[in-house]
């Protein structure tokens, strides 16, 4: 049984890597004509704020990769909600005092916390930590991931030049947005795993898709490394 | 081992009860030690090949494994560009040159569309310093209508590989002829020149005539790629090329 199941995860891995193939250097950042419209406001402006957190935070494949870990084996809506708070709580603290205090942080850094973070939701997943005898407490490991990751924003946010005139308001709506748009990827990823919980498959390849997440917090790590050697820590 | 087996690598208890409380820790699979490192390692291994492999080359122009150069993957990099504005300038309008003056006629053979890429389009491109003029006057013999080449007058510099300097890009015009003639002022120390692409089924030459403060770039060497050599007939000038079609 272990063995099959060994197979699986090795094979799963193997599949994953073609998937990562995708462009992982823009899997976080704004830009293009998102970057402009931020760059050229002035005021509070709060939908167009809303779209861009919630854009984010539905596109940012390392913040969702990350929260697809902390929500595999949560059975009740109340500890889904419990854990999502608790990350959101941190998200939001270090996303507004981050851009209000002028905090820079090499995103390159933060980037390879939060694939870090993807390693060690999935490690803890796959009972490595308790086999190794270590005792974390997830919801303090979640919210001081759930810092790190608005910092990460924080820092991006910045790089677009925003304006003093509004800066709150907008950056409120887009904090709001970041959480709806976490709501809304959450409640398909939250669907999708209790619909798989159903069949007999998910206890198999549960060691499978955990596997995939770690390999994926990997990635995500070395390329950020490798990103603020190569490019200056930018 | 049957579809009826249940997750046994789930905690029973997780299974069975409603789920830990708000105040314990979430589930985690059961796996043996020896799996766990296994797939830890699985994981670390195939995540180390894929940054080093592919992302590396890729994306930072780095090859650690060659694999980058092996599996092609490193030609996606290409530095960052800058794109000029090629309408403005200001040079004088009577400059002198220390470079030697040249004129040269350089016959370029492209097959019909169906010699493929390799055979129907190619790039050719004369090095020159910043502020130095180049007279041309270009035409392809043996096509049918307009539409059958399509070229691309561009020019821009050549950052050493590896180095964080952006690529300096100007873009002068990219359309559909048989023709072309005028002058140009380099924007800045790069290799200046024409894509040529046709997508015709009659092989045609393309004739340049240049004349002006420049240098040709060797056969080879990024700008001339095709290994073309100049003022010799079309027939010499692409020296071991074959048609893939015939």
């Amino acid at each position: 049984m272990t063995r099959i199941r060994l197979k699986l995860a090795l094979a799963a891995m193997i599949a994953g890597a073609a998937l990562l193939a995708v462009d992982p250097a823009f899997a976080h950042a704004i830009g293009g004509k998102d970057a402009a419209f931020v760059a050229a406001t002035t005021g509070p402006d709060p939908f167009p704020f809303l779209y861009l957190g919630a854009k984010h935070m539905v596109t940012g494949y390392d913040h969702l990769l990350f929260l697809a870990g902390v929500i595999f084996f949560l059975y009740r809506l109340k500890d889904v909600l419990l854990y999502v708070s608790l990350f959101s709580l941190g998200h939001s603290t270090t996303l507004l005092l981050g851009v209000l205090f002028n905090w820079h942080v090499s995103s390159h850094l933060v980037d390879a916390v939060i694939g870090l973070s993807v390693c060690y939701k999935a490690f803890e997943n796959l009972g490595g930590f308790r086999s190794l005898g270590v005792e974390l407490d997830t919801r303090l490991a979640v919210g001081a991931f759930g810092l790190v990751h608005g910092l990460g924003l924080a820092t991006k946010l910045q790089t677009l030049h925003l304006r003093p005139n509004g800066l709150i308001a907008n950056l409120v709506s887009f904090n709001i947005g970041v959480e709806l748009g976490q709501l809304i990827a959450l409640s398909v990823i939250l669907g999708l795993i209790t619909l798989w919980r159903l069949s007999p498959t998910f206890g198999r390849f549960a060691l499978a898709a955990n596997a995939l997440i770690l390999l994926a917090g990997v990635v995500l790590t070395g390329e950020q490394i490798a990103g603020y050697f190569f490019t200056g820590g930018a | 081992m049957t579809d009826e087996t249940p997750p046994s690598a789930l905690r029973p208890a997780q299974r069975s009860t409603p789920g830990p409380g708000p105040g314990q820790q979430p589930a985690q699979l059961t796996v043996s030690p020896k799996t766990l490192i296994s797939v830890s390692l699985g994981a670390i291994v195939v995540g180390a090949l894929i940054v080093l492999g592919a992302i590396l080359p890729a994306e930072f122009n780095h090859d650690p494994l060659g694999i980058g150069k092996l599996s092609g993957i490193g030609r996606i990099w290409a530095p960052a560009e800058h794109k000029l504005d090629v309408n403005s300038s200001s040079v004088p309008l009577a400059r002198e040159y220390a470079t030697t003056f040249r004129s040269d006629v350089i016959e370029i053979p492209l097959t019909g569309f169906l010699g493929g890429a390799h055979g129907s389009e190619l790039e050719y491109k004369f090095r020159m310093k910043k502020d130095a003029t180049l007279i041309f006057a270009w035409e392809v013999i043996g096509a049918d209508k307009a539409t059958d080449v399509r070229f691309d007058f561009h020019g821009h510099t050549t950052p050493a590989a590896g180095s964080k300097e952006l690529m300096q890009v100007a873009s002068y015009k990219e359309a559909y002829g048989l023709k072309q003639q005028g002058a140009l002022t380099a924007p800045f120390d790069g290799i200046e020149g024409w894509q040529f692409s046709n997508s015709g089924d009659k092989d045609v030459v393309v004739r340049i005539r240049a004349s002006g403060f420049y240098d040709l770039i060797p056969p080879g060497d990024i700008g001339n790629e095709a290994g073309i050599i100049a003022n010799v007939p079309a027939a010499q000038a692409r020296p071991g090329f074959k048609r893939p079609d015939r």
